[in-house]
């Protein structure tokens, strides 16, 4: 089975946790006990892990990703950064020449990884239905803990503190009666806050929004609605169903239901990952073929250990190649059984390059997949049974430990080359 | 190149090349059929450079001569006509023209220069009953890997013994193996070949096609192998390359035996497969001193559980199989009882079917860890 820490999801608590703060246009003030998903989120999770290695970089602008004259983009800024204009995904030089005086940082996946699963394992013991999101992200449905855990509200605040004493990570969190609401109220929440929604104020919480606080809503259907005259929720409310359906399609029907705070989104706790996928953009492009060799061999132990670490294997395999100047291939090969072992994996990525590399090309970024994946039964081999037996068992000793001494610690003497592997 | 042939003639002779002429093709020219008139014959050849058939038919012989025809137009086109005489006649640029009672049709064909050469038929090695090697093949065929990086493993390995006819086919995670006692004349030692997957079904196909008594002679060349079947003559590329060594794997220690009847178990393995997980195929099967209970289950769909009664002395024992090869095999297999050997739930097991009283058989198939 997938372990909870597959779907890292992160929330966090913010010191002596202010007090909850129900909506303003709350309509009612006995809590309905439908009102029980709560949304947490990590405050800029990234820069709130490295500051607890650098308490000294408190209170200034701190950007997480690299460095203002590398190639990348910023994975995380903290709250002082952003009032520069630095936002996630923005290229890390634009970010340089915004606030040039920023403390940028080299990204530590691992280690949010790491923080993420001891935060998915607190988040675990509120309530049995946790869903992760992402790495920073998670929601919780609090129905039916109240004996164990008192009213959601109070459950809710509790979990804040908690998670602010034990790991001094800042978070917010919302909480409604649907996952929509009690996302849009853990972001209004933030920093450090906890902001809760009373079930029928919906509609009234969400009115005074511009549309793109709702989630689903982005660029495209920002600038589409804008066009028919459309900047709030409380505007897109009260155009007709007809009339939405008329112009988005089966999307006009979601938004419809979107600008009342209702969501269709069932809690996928079990949610097994539909594909695994690690990728590398070089620092410079490059055609040297024993970087590109040792990063494709880190690239697949990467994902090889995620997917062991799911207890899944998988049947295709899949090679991105970017090339200088973004042109992109992709090609995939199904494998005749799965497999969850570095060689197979690895020696089916080498022969998709050696088959689809165009020579003549610079390489900027390279990528591995995993899909069609799947656990259980294992058909086990006749000719080369012993082979595989002994591969396998070198696979789990390597596991091992890589657990206990960190990824890089035990590698296959392919990827040993890299310049560029972390 | 004039000449006219029987519909009925015809027609038998253009399926049969059917499974050679390939469908994507690069190169044009192996989509046509070479077509060629002499003395009182047709014959009809169709490559697509691995495997080659010639075969022909009976023809009123106007005018010698040769020509290339679009295989897949010509079946479809003959196929819908009556059953009459139908003439062809070669045009100027290649061109047939093909005249049936008053119905006329002129085909675009290609230079028969272009149309590769075949090997000679060289001494035949030894003959066979068309029947004994079309049992072989039908034993082994489904246990070919369709893997095709495994190349060793697209194929059947022929053995041939002075006094004894065997084939082996192994995809890695099963294996079949079937023997017969046979006396091969004027074979003074032993030859083993590694026949394609697809030449095994071609040669089937001719052997289906010529009747109880038909013998096949066998013969090769450096890198190829002949089956001349009748008047037809079937040529594959030979399949180079180290097949395994298949003996090292077959089961020596497997004393956990019982027996079941083929129908049963065939019926039994298809009802409980219909709720197997359906990516694994797995089912599991318990063996106990009350019986054997076939059971699997599947998170979307549910779980199914039989039981057959079954004498059993030996210790019990849980096994997992892919439901696909088992039945593959008992499909494949004689009717009456089959004998399941097995050893423990992480070693190969065995199946041999005790009635067949031609043909040793026997099924190696590696469990599935549950």
């Amino acid at each position: 089975m997938p372990k909870l820490a597959r779907f890292r999801a992160k929330h966090n608590a913010t010191g002596s946790v202010p007090a909850a703060a129900p909506a303003a246009h709350a309509s009612s003030t006995s809590f309905d006990s439908s009102c029980s998903i709560l949304h947490v989120d990590m405050d800029a999770f990234f820069v709130s892990v490295e500051l607890l290695a650098h308490p000294e970089l408190r209170g200034r602008p701190v950007v997480v990703g690299g460095q203002p004259d590398q190639r990348g983009v910023v994975s995380a800024a903290s709250y002082e950064a952003r009032q520069y204009g630095i936002h996630s995904a923005m290229p890390l030089r634009t970010a340089g020449r915004l606030c040039p005086h920023a403390v940028f940082l080299d990204g530590h996946h691992d280690l949010y990884a790491e923080w993420s699963d001891r935060i998915a394992a607190l988040l675990a013991k509120y309530s049995p239905v946790v869903e992760m999101v992402s790495i920073d992200e998670a929601y919780l449905d609090l129905a039916g803990t109240q004996r164990l855990h008192g009213p959601p509200l109070a459950a809710a605040h509790e979990l804040l503190s908690e998670t602010w004493e034990t790991t001094h990570l800042p978070c917010s969190a919302g909480l409604a009666r649907t996952r929509l609401v009690a996302k849009v109220a853990s972001d209004q929440a933030k920093p450090r806050g906890l902001l809760w929604v009373p079930a029928g104020s919906e509609a009234a919480f969400l009115a005074g929004l511009g549309v793109r606080k709702i989630p689903g809503i982005g660029k495209v259907t920002e600038a589409a609605l804008k066009s028919l005259g459309i900047e709030t929720v409380r505007q897109l409310a009260q155009v007709s169903q007809e009339k939405l359906e008329e112009v988005f399609g089966q999307w006009g029907t979601a938004l419809y239901r979107k600008a009342r705070g209702e969501d269709s989104y069932e809690f996928l706790v079990d949610a097994e990952p539909k594909s695994i996928s690690n990728n590398h953009t070089f620092g410079y492009d490059t055609d040297d073929r024993a970087a590109l060799a040792a990063t494709l061999s880190h690239l697949c132990q990467k994902a090889a250990k995620r997917l062991r670490e799911a207890g899944l294997d998988a049947r295709t395999l899949t090679l991105t190649i970017r090339y200088a100047g973004f042109h992109t291939t992709t090609r995939s090969k199904t494998l005749a059984e799965p497999t969850d072992l570095d060689a197979a994996i690895l020696g089916a990525i080498q022969q998709l390059f050696a088959q689809h590399w165009d020579q003549r090309r610079k390489i900027r970024l390279l990528g591995v997949e995993l899909s069609s994946l799947s656990h259980g039964a294992k058909q086990l081999d006749l000719l080369d049974g012993s082979r595989r037996e002994k591969l396998e068992r070198l696979t789990r000793a390597t596991d091992r430990l890589r657990d206990r001494f960190g990824f890089s610690k035990v590698q296959f003497g392919g990827s040993l080359r890299s310049d560029e592997s972390e | 190149m004039e000449f006219s042939v029987k519909k009925f003639d015809l027609l038998e002779e253009l399926s049969l090349t059917q499974g050679v002429v390939e469908r994507k093709t690069t190169i044009p020219i192996l989509s046509n059929l070479l077509c060629e008139a002499k003395g009182n014959r047709l014959t009809i050849t169709a490559t697509d450079l691995e495997l080659s058939i010639r075969t022909g038919c009976e023809a009123k012989v106007k005018k010698e001569g040769s020509g290339t025809i679009p295989a897949k137009k010509l079946l479809e086109l003959v196929r819908l006509l009556p059953e009459e005489e139908i003439r062809f006649k070669l045009l100027e640029n290649h061109w047939v023209e093909i005249v049936c009672d008053r119905k006329k049709y002129k085909m675009v064909g290609m230079s028969k220069d272009n149309f590769p050469a075949l090997p000679a038929f060289p001494h035949p090695l030894v003959t066979i009953p068309a029947k004994v090697l079309s049992s072989l093949i039908a034993r082994t065929q489904f246990a070919i890997s369709m893997e095709e990086s495994r190349y060793t493993l697209n194929g059947g390995l022929l053995i041939l013994k002075p006094d004894l006819l065997a084939m082996v086919a192994t995809d890695g995670h099963r294996l079949a193996l079937v023997e017969t006692d046979h006396k091969l004349a004027g074979l003074n030692s032993e030859a083993r070949v590694l026949v394609p997957k697809k030449a095994m079904v071609e040669v089937q196909r001719l052997a289906a096609n010529a009747g109880e008594d038909a013998q096949i002679e066998f013969a090769r060349d450096d890198n190829h192998l002949f089956f001349q079947v009748g008047p037809r003559l079937l040529i594959s590329r030979m399949l180079t390359g180290q097949f395994p060594n298949y003996e090292a794997v077959l089961p020596r220690e497997n004393k956990k035996t019982v027996v079941l009847e083929r129908n049963e178990l065939n019926d039994a393995v298809r009802r409980v497969s219909q709720l197997a997980d359906q990516r694994s195929h797995v089912v599991k099967f318990a063996v106990a001193t009350d019986g054997v209970e076939i059971s699997a289950s599947s998170p979307e769909y549910g779980e199914a559980k039989e039981t057959i009664d079954k004498e059993y002395k030996g210790d019990p024992l849980s096994i997992g199989f892919n439901a696909q090869y088992l039945l593959d095999f008992l499909s494949a297999a004689a009717e009456g009882p089959i004998s399941i050997e097995l050893k423990d739930e992480q070693s190969a097991g065995q199946m041999r079917p005790l009635a067949d009283d031609q043909y040793r058989y026997r099924y190696v198939i590696m469990p599935m860890r549950i």
